[in-house]
């Protein structure tokens, strides 16, 4: 019994299931699409947190103060930003 | 050979944790299990919890991933092959279904987890209220279905879904919400959004 279960976004946690998914649509990256610049380098943290806040609000309409929040302490453990001060 | 063997023992390991976790997270709560109850309600050392999880956190996030996973899927066919809102809407419920004991447990109790928890609740909200508001979009698009704000969208249909669901020892005798209800809560959404 393999484990295949897909892999996730190092940086944002998103699950990456096709090619398209990945940086530059190569499955041999470790993060998304929407975590890497067009050269398939990750983006800043600033960046990255804005992203995931937008999702948050524009998807279920909560503050934005809650959705940093939120957003802050789900990539505090991600790989890419485990340490970050 | 052996290096396989080692590999799928603990892949198997990892899954007999994340089904006893489910499993009594459902029963008990989410707040109230401790990683020690856990491991012995499948005779398992509470050291070996934290070789896979290096904390409670780690496997509540765990299970709500396997939520994750299986709803990626159903989202996944129902879209691809353009079945419209209502099928996205009984993929939903499928999962939900799959999941409801721990699902309306951690719906209850999200207010009181840690933020990292909760987060990736959040995380899997959104999911949901892509997939509902691209869907209703084609609906729309095809003369079938009127306009909604993305938010309010999605927060009607899971505001409805959850209270059936934190409500279920009434609405449902003793079985599942979603199998008795979940047809009624379907056609009434639609009945909202149509054209």
């Amino acid at each position: 019994m393999a484990d295949d279960k897909c892999p996730s976004c190092g940086s944002c946690g998103m699950p990456l299931e096709k090619p398209e998914d990945f940086a530059l649509g190569d499955v041999t990256r470790a993060y998304c699409r929407y975590c890497t610049d067009a050269r398939g380098e990750l983006l800043p943290y600033e960046q990255v947190l804005e992203t995931n806040v937008r999702y948050y609000v524009q998807s279920q309409g909560i503050t934005s103060d809650a959705a940093t929040r939120l957003a802050q302490a789900l990539l505090a453990d991600m790989p890419a930003w485990r340490g970050r001060h | 050979m052996h290096a396989a063997t080692r590999q799928e023992q603990k892949v198997a390991t990892r899954e007999r944790l994340v089904n006893a976790a489910m499993a009594l997270f459902a029963r008990k709560g989410i707040v109230q299990t401790t990683t020690a109850d856990i491991a012995k309600s499948i005779r398992m050392s509470h050291g070996i919890v934290f070789l896979h999880f290096p904390t409670r956190d780690d496997l509540v996030i765990a299970v709500i991933d396997e939520f994750g996973r299986r709803l990626a899927v159903e989202f996944r066919q129902a879209f691809e092959q353009d079945l419209g809102l209502r099928a996205v809407l009984h993929a939903h419920l499928r999962v939900l279904a799959e999941f409801e004991p721990f699902y309306a447990r951690l719906v209850i109790e999200a207010p009181l987890l840690p933020p990292k928890v909760r987060s990736t609740l959040l995380m899997l909200h959104a999911a949901v209220s892509q997939r509902i508001f691209l869907a209703l979009e084609r609906e729309r698009k095809a003369g079938r279905a009127r306009k909604f704000e993305r938010p309010l969208l999605f927060n009607t249909w899971i505001g409805l879904v959850h209270h059936y669901l934190v409500n279920r020892d009434v609405f449902a005798n003793g079985d599942s919400v979603i199998a008795q209800q979940g047809e009624t809560l379907v056609q009434h959404f639609m009945m909202l959004v149509k054209a």
